[in-house]
Formats: C-alpha cells, structure tokens, sequence
C-alpha cells in the first residue's frame, strides 16, 4: 500500500485558509457516527419533505396536464414543440452531465469527490423523466422520409423510423448505465440501511442489499463495477447527447451542418452536471444538516471544476461560430441570423453572459472559490444560463416550418416563438418531477454515500507538519 | 465438506489481520475463511485470500456479440433493400457505425449487469455467520468448517482476539 502526503492541498483544504471556519481542515469522525447520522439523513425534515413532495407531485402533474392538453391542441404541428424540446434538452444536459462527476475524480482516484458520489449519480436517474417528455416530441417529429424525399439525416440508408427508435434505445442504455453505476455503488448502503434503520426502509435495505456482507470478493468486484459502468456511461452519454443533437436540432434545420455542435452539447452537459452537483450538495448541507460531511473542500475542487468548464463552453462556442460567420455561404449566414442575430437573441445573450462571462468572472476570485456559498451562487448562474441556451437552440430548430424541411437552406427566418400557457405548465412539470425523483430517492438511501465516508476516514489521518497541520492521506494501489 | 459457518468479531483492525493469520498457520484451507467489512479496505490487508475473477469477460462477451449482431443487422438490412445513396457503397461502414455502436454499448451494460449477479456470488441465498455491527465499523473473520474443527477454529479466533463468536449452520 503507498502512502502519499496530501499536506497543504489537493484532498483537504488547509487550515491556513482562514474566515472558512470550521469547513477547513479535517475532521475525524467514527464508523459508527457516520452510520448513524447519515442514515438518520433519509428521515430528517419530514414535514419538509413531506410539503415539498406535495409541491413538485402537484406541479408534475401540472406538467403532465400541459403535454397532455399541447398533444391534443397541436400533435401535428412541430413548431410548437420547441420548448418541450428545449426541456427535454435541458434534463438530459443537467441529469446527464452529472454522474461525471462520480466517474472521472474516482477513476483517478480524487479523495474530496467521496462525498458526493451517491449525489452525482443519482442524477441519472432523472432519465426516466427525460424518457417521458422524448415521447410527444418522438410523435412530432417527422419520419425520414417526408413529402416522398428522404430528408437529410445521419441514418442515410435506415429504416423511416431509426430515429425515433434509436433515441429511446440511446436514452434508454444511458439509464440503465447510470442505474448500474448508482445501483452497483450503493449496494454497502443498502446493507446498513438492511442493518440499522427501521419500517420499510429497513425492508427495502433488505432487498436492495441482495445479501451484502462486506466479504473481500463482494468488495473487489464492487470496485471494479464502478469503474466498468462509469466508462460504459461516459461513452454511452456521448452517443446520446450525438443522436439527440443530430436528429432534435440539426436535423429539423435545413442546412445545419456542424461537426462542433454535439461535443458543444456534451461539454456543457458537464458544465451541468458539475453545477447542479454544487447546487444539490449546498442544499444537502443546508437542509439536512451534512456540514461534517459536504465540506469546503468539496465545493472548492467543483468550483475549480466548474470555473473550467465554463471556460470550455466558450471555447466549443466560438470553434462552430467561427465557422459559419467565415463561412459566409448561403447556409452559414442563415445559421448566424437563426442562431445568434436572430428570433431568439433574447436568449442568446444572457444565455452566454450566464454560460460563461458571469461564471468566469464570478469563479475567478480565490475568495469566491474557496467559499461554500461562492460557487453555489456561479452553479445557479450556470443552470440558468444553460437553461436559456437549450431554448436559443431547440425554439429556434423546431420553429422551422415542415415544409422548409428539403430545402438546401434556410431562406426564410421564423419569427420569434414565445412560450404559451402550455410551454410553462411543462417546463415547470419536468423540472418538478426531476425535483422530485431526487427527492424520493434520498428518502430512501443517505444522500452522502456511509461506506465512501468511512473508506476516506479509514485511509486518513490528520498530521502535524512542522508547524503546520496536514491530512495524510493513504493511496492503495 | 464444510457445515458450520462461525464468526468472529473484532473491534480492531490488527487483531482481525492476527485471526486471519492464525486460521491459515493452523492449516485451514485457503478460501474457507474471509474477512467482513463495512468499508472496503485495502485488498491484503488482513492476509486474505484474494481469489480469481472473470467480470472482464462479461462486458467482452456482451460487446462482441453485440457488434455481430448489428453488424448483421445493418448489412443485411442494405443487402435486403439495395439502396444508393450519394453514390457510396451498398455496404458503407460509417453510415453502419451508429447503430453498431449503440448495440455494442447496450450487450456490454446488459452484460455487465449480468455478470454482477454471478460473479459477486448475489443473491446471498446462504450468507453463513454474520453481525449488524459490522456496517458500523466492526470487523469480522468468518470462516467455513466441518463441526469436527469448529472448536479448534473458534479456539484461534478467540486467541487473536474476537470480542464475539457467532455460529450459524
């Protein structure tokens, strides 16, 4: 076993940082004092939980009425799906990016993202909402042939429907991904939960933890799960993000054509993914009172996370922009009219002020990074940045009229779609019913994984340093 | 053949590693006896035997007939229905590679979680001796024996230490 010294650093932020308090620094905390309050978290604030619950389970319901209702009003007219489109865009950007969060520090081996795990890959698990508002839009959207011509596409030669089949098996394969990863890892919880707590959570501990002792094999091919199901998701969250971009946007589009465009929609799927962590993980704190667990070090290493990520997102902006505003062809300027100049510039420039200006200002002061409440607040800006340039892009794709569909490209801008009654009533419904998965989820397993808090605790050890203090933290190979 | 499970639990680590250690010097068979433990810790840190896997096999498997069978699927679609489309080849490779490669990632996850359920040993039908207190950092060493060596078994565990026996058949 190699040891290494984490003093003044990278696994825990260091004493010296003063006006952080008591966030700083390491606390040593017993097996069992780690069972027994994050356990304790899945039951804390029941009369919260139970209004809030109330609240999202009225709101989806709300929303579920808008799709019903916009299915009924307009199921055969695409132009009006282009907020719906825009929100499934947006669950799958958040909820998607997410569990990177829990495959890339833990493959290579990040102490400070412990913690934050169970968080981060749960947030898979608002695929299945994702899955559900695809639905409607999958009826909307037109076969490959169209008219009598085969429109153009990424499946050339498929069968009429592949697109609509192929993104429920893409979506599809990225949440049993991201159940397995979730799943696979929480199974030692499961077996505490089986152990320690009461009522039906007790029973589901029991048959969740399929028989977990904590036996050496059980150990040794949980480890290598988590890493097999985090590569399988990763590669599989690329693909999705590749066929939802190429057939929900660029394809509904006459003339799009960018390579760029589906990595710039992965990338910030992990800009997402990061921000919402930070959101979660500072309301988990809030709430539930985890501050011994969810500590400083945890938002400060996302705020890095996110402070880079921001800066990817203009960077995978600007390589596609300059391509069409050079380009100068036909296509490229109606790209730029549609896109930037065009209908929906009310949300491209907040959208990239809160994608990357406002967080890259924001995260770029030491102060605000190493903060709990600083990056908390550059996450917020983020996601609703984000939120606003799903609509610059999928109001804006899906407003094209039909009949533009065979066209080389686009000659005639739409105008400006502003959201009806119905848009809010989903967009406010999906965004509820994600809420509200998160939240059912953690009433059922500790929001911070127990077995990963106590793996940190068994293998360090807070160190005097000359006349500094240090964590020494252990690195089995 | 072996028909009782005994465990002994341990509040330290050190002893637990010393029970194990004892177990193997008084002959008994590597792979009866194992450790328990609420956290993972480092593999041979206890002296245990650390036994052979095959979770690798699983995805590859999975991978591998997924990408047959997609590659069946698309080329044959295109043999069936010939269709020219921008003047490539019937048979063109990178019109094939998505489908290809989603049905390649769906047999591995699908796999994968197959693989879970045989190579972790879950469900536990049988789990043998075991404690709740070992998800709140006890630790235990269980070993399976035949009832002619389970005094001389517990005898070793007590000697290293064990703050408990338990039995179970």
């Amino acid at each position: 076993m190699a040891t290494n010294s984490a003093l003044a650093g990278q696994a825990t932020a260091p004493e010296s940082h003063a006006g952080h308090g008591s966030d700083a620094g390491h606390v040593v905390l017993r097996p069992a004092d780690v069972k027994t309050t994050l356990i304790a978290s899945t039951t804390a604030g029941a009369r919260g939980f139970k209004r809030w619950s109330i609240v999202l389970g009225v709101l989806t319901i709300v929303g579920i009425a808008g799709i019903v209702l916009k299915a009924v009003q307009s199921l055969d007219d695409q132009t009006e799906w282009g907020y719906t489109a825009a929100i499934a865009a947006f669950l799958l950007t958040v909820g998607g990016g997410a569990p990177l969060v829990a495959v890339a520090p833990v493959l290579a081996k990040a102490n400070w993202v412990r913690p934050l795990t169970r968080l981060s890959a749960a947030f898979s698990l608002m695929g299945v909402v994702t899955i559900a508002i695809m639905v409607p839009l999958v009826a909307v959207l037109p076969p490959l042939v169209t008219e009598g011509a085969r429109r153009r596409s990424i499946w050339f030669e498929s069968p009429d429907l592949t697109p609509h089949v192929m993104i429920f098996l893409a979506m599809g394969t990225l949440l049993l991904a991201g159940l397995g990863l979730f799943y696979t890892s929480a199974m030692p919880d499961f077996a505490a939960m089986r152990d320690h707590s009461t009522g039906w959570r007790r029973n589901v501990g029991k048959s969740l933890a399929r028989g977990w002792v904590g036996s050496t094999v059980q150990w040794r091919t949980l480890r290598m799960r988590i890493g097999m199901f985090g590569t399988f998701y990763f590669l599989v969250l690329i693909y999705t993000h590749f066929v939802f971009t190429s057939d929900f946007a660029m394809g509904v589009v006459p003339g799009w054509r960018d390579a760029i465009f589906p990595m710039y929609h992965s990338m910030s799927s992990i800009q997402a993914g990061v921000a919402v962590t930070i959101i979660a993980a500072w309301a988990a704190r809030r709430y539930l009172g985890l501050q011994d667990y969810l500590r400083l070090d945890q938002f400060w290493s996302l705020g890095r996370l996110l402070f880079a990520t921001s800066l990817l997102w203009v960077y995978f902006f600007f390589s596609a922009f300059i391509v069409f505003w050079y380009g100068r062809s036909l296509a490229d300027i109606a790209w730029v009219d549609m896109f930037i100049r065009g209908p929906m510039i009310w949300a491209f420039i907040p959208g990239m002020f809160m994608s990357f200006l406002l967080p890259w200002w924001w995260l770029i002061w030491n102060r605000v990074r190493t903060s709990v409440n600083g990056p908390t607040i550059g996450a917020v800006i983020v996601l609703f940045g984000l939120l606003l340039d799903r609509m610059r892009i999928y109001v804006s794709a899906w407003s094209v009229p039909p009949e533009q569909i065979h066209e080389r490209y686009l000659h005639t801008i739409p105008d400006t779609v502003w959201p009806d009654t119905f848009d809010y009533m989903i967009i406010v419904g999906a965004l509820s019913a994600a809420a509200l998965v998160m939240l059912l989820i953690f009433r059922v397993i500790p929001i911070v994984s127990i077995w990963q808090t106590q793996e940190y605790q068994l293998l360090s050890k807070p160190v005097k340093y000359l006349r500094g203090h240090g964590v020494l933290v252990a690195k089995p190979d | 053949m072996a028909d009782r499970s005994i465990l002994g639990l341990f509040q330290e680590a050190e002893p637990a590693a010393d029970a194990m250690d004892g177990l193997a010097q008084a002959g008994f068979e590597a792979g009866t006896f194992d450790v328990l433990t609420g956290t993972p810790y480092p593999e041979g840190a206890f002296g245990e035997h650390v036994p052979q896997h095959r979770l690798f096999r699983f995805p590859a498997f999975g991978a591998i007939i997924g990408f047959t069978t997609a590659i069946l699927l698309t080329a044959g679609t295109q043999i069936a229905f010939p269709m020219v489309t921008g003047g490539k080849p019937i048979l063109s490779l990178f019109a094939m590679i998505i489908i290809v490669y989603e049905m390649t990632m769906l047999s591995a996850v699908i796999a994968t979680v197959i693989g879970i359920i045989f190579e972790s040993r879950l469900p536990n039908m049988n789990p043998g001796a075991y404690d709740e207190r070992i998800t709140e950092g006890w630790i235990g060493v269980v070993i399976s024996v035949e009832s002619t060596r389970a005094q001389e078994a517990e005898s070793v565990l007590k000697t290293a230490g064990a703050l408990e026996i338990k039995h179970a058949s």
